[in-house]
């Protein structure tokens, strides 16, 4: 067979395939995650220390969705860093100390190993700190999950809002939208591919038909629509996304065709 | 982020995330043509153009054999 005819025979398979990827798998192999954008504003000359500690910094970066920039400004009294996100102001710090670990943690680094692993996605469940609304939302959520024919290859963890060790990431979560920080309510985010967390569902929204709806989401083939213009915002990670496991949704599919939608 | 909402008066008015009003009124996947039922006329086609064929077919070789067999006589 001529090279030509082996290129198109490849070609038209691989964009065979490409319609039927699922959300959670094809976003996790295509989806680059966009950047945050951390700024050191200083006055002005830009100090020697601060030249090495913001080499230091971009070298810490390279592998993490955050970029470093330097601005001039003589408005400022000290220096400060900065963290944007799509130009919101996410936090700002007056030393370098305070973000020491605001590309990793603990429970960021479990998210991310589960969703290499192949695991459809992480459901994090935001408490509030009301014990009341948590158990209640936390027990839809358990329940739902343990009956979807996902469960197996769904993770669901939990998050203190009030956590120390993980305040940058209750703080990124709680700007996936521009008014979660004001909403003292549970909330539940889905996580899938490297690192996207879908806008919340939140109080009462955390029912078992919304959940069901989240997991038809990541379940169901991936459109252009949803690759055109995917949900979510990502949340900052230092970490590797090359290699991920097979997907283990693709088992449950082939297993069970009826689960099939589009 | 499209979803935002800065606006409403209580959490129950708070809009449910685009994504999940989407997949629900299953908007996330493209909608099929409304396919219109025609008139068929395929079968009769085919039929004509197998019997067409047949007998093209068959006065070709009538002519080949005439053909060979005039020169043996």
């Amino acid at each position: 067979m001529k090279p030509i005819y082996i290129k198109i025979l490849i070609i038209a398979a691989v964009l065979s395939m490409a319609c039927t990827t699922k959300v959670s798998e094809w976003v996790l192999l295509n989806s680059v995650p966009d950047k945050y954008i951390l700024v050191y504003f200083h006055k002005g000359a830009l100090t020697e220390s601060a030249k090495q500690q913001n080499t230091k910094l971009k070298n810490r970066f390279k592998s993490a969705n955050i970029l470093l920039q330097t601005k001039q400004r003589e408005d400022i009294e000290s220096p400060k860093y900065a963290l944007y996100f799509n130009n919101r102001l996410i936090t700002e710090y007056a030393e370098s100390d305070m973000f020491a670990d605001i590309d990793r943690s603990p429970l960021r680094e479990k998210v991310a190993s589960e969703l290499m692993a192949g695991k459809l996605s992480v459901l994090l469940y935001l408490k509030s700190g009301n014990k009341q609304k948590d158990e209640n939302g936390l027990q839809i959520l358990n329940k739902t999950v343990a009956a979807s024919p996902f469960g197996k290859v769904i993770t669901v963890m939990e998050l203190d809002r009030n956590s120390a060790e993980e305040k940058h990431f209750v703080s990124m979560l709680l700007n996936v939208e521009d008014d979660l920080k004001y909403i003292e309510e549970p909330m539940l985010f889905g996580i899938f591919g490297r690192f996207r967390a879908l806008e919340p569902l939140l109080a009462k929204g955390i029912s078992e038909e919304n959940i069901n709806l989240m997991i038809d989401f990541l379940t169901a083939d991936c459109s252009c629509l949803i690759k055109d213009d995917l949900p979510g915002s990502s949340i900052l990670y230092n970490g590797n996304w090359e290699n991920p496991q097979t997907a283990l949704v693709n088992k449950i599919m082939d297993e069970n065709p009826h689960l099939e939608h589009h | 982020m499209q979803q935002d909402s800065v606006r409403y008066d209580t959490l129950d008015a708070r809009p449910l995330p685009k994504w999940l009003t989407d997949q629900r009124d299953g908007l996330n996947t493209y909608q099929p043509e409304k396919l219109e039922m025609k008139e068929d006329r395929s079968l009769q086609i085919s039929l004509i153009s197998t019997g067409a064929i047949i007998l093209l077919t068959v006065v070709l070789l009538t002519i080949y054999f005439l053909k060979r067999n005039k020169k043996r006589l």
